[in-house]
This record gives C-alpha cells, structure tokens and sequence, in this order.
C-alpha cells in the first residue's frame, strides 16, 4: 500500500474522517445545526473527492478493494442519498424529544459502510462494509427510544440480521475451503480453470450467500421482517434503509455475481429466476390492502428488488446499465416518497396511516403534489423517472430472452398500479370524510391529526427531487451517458 | 437564427408553468405580462425564423432541429425534434401571431376573473402545444401536442366550472374528440408497426415506396387519420362538440375553437398529405366530408340566435372548405383559407366578445341591434371581418381564399362539378347567414343600453386582425387579378402543386363571378329580409312544415338527439340490464383470488421474530436443496 493506494481511498477516508469529527464535536458541544453542517459538508467533501480519485480508476487497492469507474458511481449515489437523507433528518429530529446529534456519525458510518460495500472485490471487505452498515443501521433503526416501534424495529433488525449474516459468512467459508480464495476475480479464474471441483460445496456456500444478500434487499423468502422494520424505523431511517443499504448491497451483488462467473450457474440462475418471481407476485399481492403507507412503501421495495432482479438476470452490458438506471430512479423516488413522510409526520408519531393522507390536496397542495409525483414514478408512468427505468429493465430482459420473468414483471406491475392508486386517490379526496371526522369528536381528532411545522431543509430536498424525477424521465440522457461512461465497464 | 426554433413552443411552455406554480400569488399586472410576455417573444421569433427562412432558405428547404433523443432501446429510438418546413412554419407564424393578439386582448377581457392566472396558464400550455403539434418531427411529440391542445381545450370550455353546463360542455368536447383520437390512434399505430418507424418524413416515404397508390393499407391508414382530423376539426359526424364549446370564455373560442386548434385535423392530413396521395378512396372521403359539413353547417347557421353560436357553425362551415380543398388535393389552397380564416374567425370572435360585454352578457342577437352607433371600432372591424368571411370580392382576404378553394374543385384532377355546385351554394349560405347577424346585431333599433365600452387592449388587436383580413389575400389572387402566386409558391417545398385536371365548360373568371353572384344573392336576401321587410321573415317562418325545418336546423340536424338516440341510450340501457355481466365476474374473481392471496401472504407476516428466522433459514434450505439437486 503506497501513497497513492491511500489517495485513491479518500472518499472512504474522507467519510470515515468526518464521522470522527462529527463525534468529537458533539462530546464537546451539542448543537444540531453545526452537527449537521458538519456533516454535510464532510459528505460533500467526500463526493468532490471523487473527481479527484477518478484519473486514478480502476485502481486495486490491497486485494480488498478496487476502486474502478463503478465503484466511483456508487460510491457517488450513495454519499449523494446520504446527503439527501441528512437534511430531512434535520427537520424530522428537530420536532423530536432526545438528543439528535449521534445520529449524524451513525449515518457517516452507514454510508462508509455502503461505499466500502459498492467497492469491495474480497469477501474481507465484502463482510466488513456489510457489517459497518448493518450496525450503524440497528442504533439508527432503535434511534427513537422513546416510541416502541422503532425499538422493536432495532431490536428485530438486530437479530435477524445477525443470523442472515451468519448464514452469509458460512456460506463465504464453503466457497473458501472448495478455492482456496476469496477474492471474486481469482474465484472466476478457478471456476472457469478446473473442471473438476468438488461443485456441490462451491454451490451450497453460493446458495448461502445468496441468503444474505437476500436478506439485506429484502427478497422473498427472506423480506418477512421488511414491513416491521419500514414502519418501526423514524421515516428518514427508513428512507436509508430503503436506498443506501439496498443500492449498496445490489451493486455488491451484480459485481460478485459477474466477476465470480457463478451467475453462469443453471442452478443460480434458477434460484434467482425462483426469487424474482416470487417477490415480485409476493410484494405486490402484499401491499395491495394495506392501510399502512410505510408498510405499504415496504411492501412495494420487496417487488421492486424483484424487478431489478430482472434486469440482473439479463446479464451483459445492458443488464448493468438497467440495473443501475433503475437504482437511481428508485433512489430519487423513495426518497422523495419517504421525504414526504418525514415532512408530514410531527413529534408525536410518524404519519403513516393511509388516513393521515386523506385530502392532503387540499392541505398542503406542494407536498401532496410531490408524493402524486413520486407514487407515479414508482408505478412507472411515463414522463417521470420510474417510467423510463423500468422501461430499461424490461427492455433488458427481453433482449435476453427471459420471457418469464419479463411476463411477470408487466402482470404484477399492474397490480402496483392499484396500491399507488389508492394512496393517491386519498390525497385528493375526502374533504367530507374530514368534516365527518370533525363532527365526530373533537378530542380524537386532536389526538391524531398530525400538525408539523415545515422543514426547509427538506422542502429543499423534495423540490430536487422532484425536478430530477421529471429530469430523468423526459431527458434520460444525461443520465444515461453518465451511467454508460462509468459502470458501462464493469 | 433557426436554432432559436425550440424556443417557440419552449417559452409558453415556461410561462405555463410559472402561471400554474406561481399564478394564484402573482398580481393581475405579473399575469398580464408573463402570459402575453411570452407568446409575443414567440411570435416575434417565428417572424424573424422566416425571414430567415425565405432569405437563406436550409437545404431542401427543411430544417429539423434535434434536441435529444428521450430513449434509445433495441432501434426504438424517438427523438425529441422539431421539423420545420414551410407548412409548419407557416401555420406556426399564424398560430403565434393570432394567439398572441388574443392573449393581449384577454388581458383587458378577463379582468375582474378570479381564474385570471389560471386562464392565462391554460392559454399558454394551449399555445405551447399547439406549435408542439405543428412543430413535431415524430408521431410521438405529434401525438403529445395533439393531447395537449385536447386538454387545454377541455380545460378552457369548462373555465367557468361552477356551472355544470360548462363542465358538461366540456366533457362534450373531450368525448366526442376522442372517439376521433381513438381512431386516429389506430392510425398512427398502423402506420408505426407497417411502416416501422415514428418519424413522419420517413413514414411518408416508406409507405410512398412500400405501398402501391390503393393499397388496403394506406387507405385504411387514410381513413383512421381522417377520424382523428374529423373530431378536432368538428367535421361531420363529429362536429357536434363545437357549438357547446362556445360554453368557454370568449377568446378562447376565439383562439382554440375557431383560429387554431379546429385547424389541426387540416394539418394532419397536409402533413400526411403523401398518405393519402396513396389511397384515392380516403382522399375522396375528405372531399365529400368537407362538402357535406359545409353544406349542413350553413343552414344551422341560418337559424341560430345566439352570436357565438352562429359563428362557431359558420367555422364548422369554414372548415368544411379547408377540407373540401384537401380532398380535391389543393393542398396550399387549404392552407391560404386556414390562415385567412384565423384572421378573421378570430376577429369575428374578438368583435362578438366586445358586443357581449357592453350588452350585458347578452347572446342573443335578436335582443342586441344598433349597436353601430355604440360600438364603431366593434362594428366596423366586425364587418369588415364578416365580409371576409362571407367572400365580398376583390378586396377581403376570403374572397381569395374560398375562390380559390372553389375554383380549384372544378379544376383539379380530383374535382368535379357537384363538389363545385355544392361549395358555391356554401358560398351563398355563409353570405347569408353572415349579414343576417350583422343586420340583426349591428342596425335596427337599439334594444339594450351599452354600457360598457371596450379599452385599447380590446381594440387594438381588432384592428390589427381587421387590416389582415383584408391584406391577408392579397398573397394570392387568380390570373385575371395580378396573377401572385406569393403564398403557393413559398409551400410549393412542402406541399405538392395541384394536378390540373380538364376543367371543361369553366374558367377561373367564370367560377369567381359565381361565386359572387352567389355573394350578392346572400347579402341582397338578408338585406331585404331583415332590414326592408323584417315581416317576411315570419311569414317564412310561420307554417308549421318551416317551423318543423327551422327547428330541425337549429338543433344541428337533430344530430345530438341521433346520438343521444344512437348512442348514449342504448349504452346507457346495455349497461343497466348488463350491471351483473359475465365479464365481470371474471375481474372480480381476479380481485378475489387476490385478496385470498393477500390473506393467505399476510398469515405469513406474523410480527415474530422466531417465525421471521425460521423464515430465512428455511429459504436457504429449500434454496441449497434447489442448487445441490437442481
């Protein structure tokens, strides 16, 4: 490891650095302000490093990490997502009891976690960024102390988690004793080398691993604590939980997967196929009665982890590009979905009830506006970004010639269709259903009509996002050149 | 300069969009200038675009500006582009320059509205999609404006929607257009999935090569389009949406329902005009459409008593023309109307919407009368635009344009001499029914008292529009009257010459002393029916079998009770008896094999920890049995 290994580091150093920082400064001094500040300009020290380490790309850095165009990208998503999720942090935790300052060094840390998981080409690392996330993530889950919910989210995240991660590790231990190493490009060399491996073991440690990145993107049969966790976690949590630590985590897989070769497997091919299937028809029949938005939300990411699986199943170039137009419409979308949440919810509970949404029009017209976007995107109608990804995802299946699950993908779509529905459906009606409300007592009303007072700093967020939504969905080209210059070479 | 072409549907789209987000907080005078503001830099930039455009012509007399590529999949790969040639030049001149003399006059009209912000947004997302739809390169942005102008057009007739006869006026308008849209998007997706490709010139092309002249194809393709141009261009036997959509503020029955959009249909089948070089039967079906429109719209017009509602009947009349040029296959001829027509239509509108206001919101003409005396800018541009309209010779921009129509569908190829006699008659009609509302609102004795006088926002852009309808046809006159052929010879590029058939018996002269014999006999009846002997007119009247007629015309050839007969009972009645269909039951065994999944999926999430683990561990069993015996 010489000086410029360390250079090429920077945004990891960087991260970690201000996370450090950020710590020192909140034993010293509590002021949520600075804290944030300071974070945010740590997070945006780390992203304009990345125009610095660039030139560098691709560069391996010990035999754990390779920082290539790829990584760059992710890495970039990632702190761009965490950013965003800092802000809306800073409105939801004003409104709330406790000391909200240690959540900023937790969220450092998650992201540090994140790019370290988007970088890594060894199971070392591979473990040791999913493990910086996973724990970062358990406080930030359990952040509210006072409420129950979010305890008990921190509490299940926690244990099961643990055990997915056991399962993981074992699984990297069986890959380890049939080659000998751990790192995914030697793996493919090995695999494609010697014909004559012992193939049951090599594809029992891949079945496992397959468990833990199942765990972590909430896929069927692993996403049974998915809604817990969404509604338990404060809803700018959840908006990590649902972009940074999935993004991350997906782009490790299309990485491991591609460069180890096993996604050349029958077998893991068809366990893929059996896990796409399934969460896509789960995810969608599951949210379709919910009266639960974030259950709801929850529900919908389970089926949209099945979608990009799609294009992950295509493989190839294209499989690359879709997979990764997709992550960053989904980003844009949930976290402008969630950031409506945060925006709505106050010190006493996070709005989660589809009824908190009813005539939302007519309350605050901006932000009911922002989430039509945003429920738009998800269900991928045109001119907003969700439309032109999942148009990517499907053309990439079909290019490929999986017919299944490209005929799954459209049918259960419709399906989405009628939750979003009905969510919006809410936000524009029940002007009367409010005044019966009313008229039906005063004091149960009082008891759970939400009344925050308005962030700006979110405000702000929500506007981008909502620029950057209709951006990518009528001029996806900016975009997509981007996308093609960097992870175009993986 | 013709890189500045995007900005033409791009900034009204801007002010759109401050309107809407900005509008209700801005004051009159922020909304009065941003809304007009930027349809004026349009129209300016569409002038000094053809000035560039005649002195330094592109190559091929065609400039397309690309502006991105929205996806790019598998050789799907629609671009965002703009064509300009001299069609879609012209009529995006006209469009802006009319729209924006309509939009400074709204200013002045709609003060005192509480939607005036919302007006001026709906004016200008009108406008920008208008010059999308002249402007686009693809069926797609095609499409996309052709929407839009929908909407916009809903969205205004309906402005006023505290009145459910307004909402339902509008609703009017969105359906019937839409059985229209319907077909025309079948049109549109015969020709991509023949023809394999979105861009219109190549689409042109191929199915010139790909398709012999009556091919199946292009004249099912003809017909599908003709649909779409019969429903936004209110044509037999969709024009019934029209006259309701007069339910919207004045200018934008002015704008929308008589300058511009009506004219789409006429731009669709001359932009596609190639197509239907292709499939004889379609573009006879244009003609006959035409003739047939102009025919019955006339006399609808004869009988209508409320101002707008005459005017609209006589630009479902005016449109019939536009078609009739088309299908006999003059091509610019068409065009010329359009443009005159934009002049003086939307004057005649401008000028109605000024006697409306100062009579109280009074429609009716019967209650109006000596209103020359009050109202001299109104009356006097209001004539010279009723003039246009009804073609008196040698000096209005639509005695030009109708003659050459008319003149042309005796001579060309595709003409003949009942078209001909039909479309002179028209000629007579729209004189007619012209000078009658004239006489009747302008002379005789006052009947209501003026009280509110128009200001110079109001006046000024009739003026203008007045100078135009007169000079607007001096760019083309026949050969025994200067012989210029300014206006042909610019779309000669885009559009292809008339075919000269073998007029016989007939001579450019001959056919225009017709046509203003035909003039003369109009204006002389109405004259003396409704200013020597007004009693006449009741005595015509008075018999049971006219009264029968007159009401048969009034109501439009009884075509809204036809349909409602025809179409909305017998739905209505299927739907009643058919509430418990068989269709049905299969969605809702659909919805309830889906909640029965629901159900069965939701057991599953149980809140327990325990049951979550063993959830995982029994995936990775089932998943490393699947791998290991797989």
């Amino acid at each position: 490891m010489n000086v410029t290994d360390l250079f090429t580091l920077l945004p990891l150093l960087i991260l970690g650095g201000a996370a450090i920082v950020v710590m020192i400064v909140v034993a010293i001094h509590r002021s949520h302000i600075l804290t944030l500040t300071l974070t945010l300009i740590g997070l945006a020290l780390a992203f304009a490093s990345l125009w610095w380490i660039a030139p560098e790309a691709p560069r391996q850095v010990t035999s754990l990490l390779v920082i290539d165009r790829y990584a760059i990208f992710y890495t970039g998503l990632v702190i761009a997502a965490t950013f965003a999720v800092a802000l809306l942090c800073y409105g939801y935790f004003e409104r709330h009891p406790g000391n909200p300052e240690e959540l900023y060094i937790l969220l450092l840390l998650a992201a540090l976690g994140s790019a370290v998981l988007v970088a890594s080409s060894h199971f070392i690392s591979f473990f040791l960024g999913l493990e910086i996330l996973s724990v970062s993530l358990y406080a930030m889950n359990a952040y509210i102390r006072a409420w129950s919910l979010p305890l008990e989210a921190g509490i299940k995240y926690l244990i099961l988690a643990a055990s997915s991660a056991a399962f993981l590790l074992f699984g990297m231990a069986l890959v380890y004793a049939e080659l000998g190493t751990m790192d995914f490009a030697k793996i493919r060399e090995l695999v494609t080398a010697s014909p004559d491996l012992n193939r049951a073991v090599l594809l029992a440690g891949t079945a496992l691993i397959i468990t833990g990145f199942g765990f972590k993107l909430a896929l069927v049969p692993f996403h049974l604590w998915t809604p817990d966790i969404y509604e338990g976690a404060p809803a700018p949590v959840t908006a990590f939980v649902a972009t940074v630590s999935k993004g991350a985590m997906f782009a490790l897989l299309l990485r491991y997967f591609y460069w180890s070769g096993t996604h050349h497997f029958g077998a893991v091919f068809l366990v893929f196929t059996i896990i796409a299937i399934a969460s896509m028809i789960a995810g969608n029949i599951l949210a379709m009665l919910q009266t639960n938005v974030k259950r709801i939300l929850a529900y919908s990411s389970i089926a949209h982890m099945g979608y990009v699986l799609v294009a992950f199943q295509a493989g190839g170039q294209l499989a690359v590009q879709a997979v990764t137009f997709y992550l960053v419409a989904y980003f844009i979308t949930i976290i402008g979905a969630f950031g409506v949440i945060t925006m709505i919810s106050d010190g006493d509970r996070d709005a989660d009830s589809i009824e908190d949404y009813r005539g939302l029009f007519w309350r605050r017209p901006a932000l009911a506006a922002v989430f039509t976007a945003m429920l738009l995107s998800l269900a991928g109608i045109p001119v907003t970004a969700g439309f032109v990804g999942k148009f990517y995802v499907i053309s990439a299946g079909a290019s490929s010639a999986i017919w299944l699950l490209v005929f799954v993908l459209i049918v259960t779509s419709v399906f989405g269709l009628y939750y979003y529905l009905r969510i919006l459906v809410a936000l524009y009606s029940g002007l009367a259903h409010e005044e019966a409300h009313a008229a039906s007592g005063a004091a149960m009303v009082s008891s759970s009509s939400l009344a925050p007072a308005l962030s700006i700093s979110g405000g702000v967020v929500l506007a981008v996002l909502t620029i950057l939504l209709v951006w990518v969905g009528v001029y996806p080209a900016t975009l997509l050149n981007i996308i093609h210059s960097t992870v175009g070479l993986l | 300069m013709l890189h500045w072409l995007w900005l033409i549907p791009a900034l009204p789209f801007a002010g759109a969009f401050v309107l809407i987000v900005f509008g209700p907080k801005m004051a009159h005078k922020a909304v009065a200038i941003i809304g007009p503001g930027t349809i004026a830099v349009s129209a300016v930039i569409s002038i000094l675009i053809t000035y560039s455009f005649i002195t330094s012509p592109p190559p091929d007399h065609v400039f397309v500006q690309n502006l991105w590529t929205w996806l790019d999949v598998g050789g799907f790969h629609p671009h965002i582009a703009l064509y300009l040639d001299a069609l879609s030049l012209l009529m995006t001149l006209v469009v802006t320059f009319v729209s924006f003399f309509i939009h400074w006059y709204s200013t002045e009209f709609m003060l005192g509205d509480e939607g005036y912000s919302r007006f001026f947004a709906y004016m200008n997302l009108f406008v920008a999609s208008m010059v999308t739809l002249l402007l686009g390169d693809n069926l797609l942005l095609l499409f996309l404006g052709w929407e839009g102008v929908g909407l916009c057009s809903y969205l205004l007739i309906g402005f006023w929607y505290t009145d459910p006869v307004n909402g339902r006026a509008a609703r009017k308008a969105f359906i019937v257009t839409r059985v229209g849209d319907t077909a025309m998007t079948l049109g549109l997706l015969l020709l991509f999935t023949h023809l394999g490709t979105l861009n219109i010139q190549e689409l042109m092309h191929r199915a010139q090569q790909q398709w012999p002249v009556g091919s199946t194809l292009a004249v099912w393709a003809g017909f599908l389009l003709l649909g779409g141009a019969v429903g936004k261009s209110a044509q037999l036997p969709l024009q019934t949406w029209l006259p309701d959509a007069m339910a919207g503020p004045t200018p934008t029955s002015a704008l929308i329902h008589a300058a511009t959009m009506v004219t789409a249909g006429v731009y669709l089948i001359a932009r596609t005009h190639a197509l239907y070089s292709i499939a004889p039967a379609a573009q006879l079906a244009v003609a006959v459409v035409g003739t047939a429109t102009l025919i019955l719209a006339g006399f609808a017009a004869l009988t209508q008593w409320d101002i707008k509602r005459v005017l609209a009947y006589s630009t479902v009349s005016q449109i019939g023309y536009m078609f009739l040029a088309l299908g006999v296959g003059a091509w610019s001829a068409a065009i010329f109307h359009f443009m005159t027509h934009a002049f003086f239509k939307a004057l005649l509108f401008l000028g109605a919407g000024i006697v409306i206001n100062a009579c109280h919101h009074e429609h009716n003409i019967f209650k109006m009368g000596g209103l020359w005396k009050e109202l001299p800018v109104a009356f006097w541009t209001f004539l010279i635009a009723g003039c246009s309209l009804a073609g008196l010779p040698l000096i209005t921009a639509g005695f030009y344009s109708k003659g050459l129509i008319i003149w042309e569908t005796r001579a060309a190829e595709h003409g003949n001499q009942t078209l001909w006699i039909l479309a002179v008659i028209g000629v007579l009609l729209t004189s007619l029914y012209t000078f009658r509302l004239i006489f009747v609102a302008f002379f005789g004795e006052a009947k209501t008292h003026v009280e509110h006088k128009p200001g110079y926002s109001l006046k000024v852009p009739c003026i203008v529009l007045a100078a135009l309808s007169i000079v607007g046809g001096f760019v083309e006159t026949p050969r025994f009257l200067g012989d210029i052929h300014v206006f042909t010879d610019f779309l000669h590029n885009a559009l292809p010459a008339v075919v000269e058939g073998h007029a016989t018996g007939m001579s450019e002269l001959g056919s225009e002393l017709w046509v203003t014999l035909a003039f003369v006999i109009g204006l002389v009846v109405s004259y003396y029916l409704y200013m020597v002997k007004p009693s006449l007119v009741e005595a015509l009247t008075a018999p049971a079998i006219s009264k029968a007629l007159h009401r048969f015309w009034f109501s439009d050839w009884g075509m809204d009770w036809l349909y409602d007969h025809l179409f909305v009972r017998p739905v209505v009645w299927l739907a009643r008896i058919d509430r418990n269909d068989i269709v049905d039951s299969f969605y809702d065994g659909l919805a309830f094999i889906s909640q029965v999944f629901y159900r069965g999926l939701r057991t599953t999430e149980t809140g327990r920890v325990r049951w979550y683990a063993a959830g995982i561990v029994l995936g990775s069993i089932i998943f490393v049995a699947i791998v290991l015996f797989a």
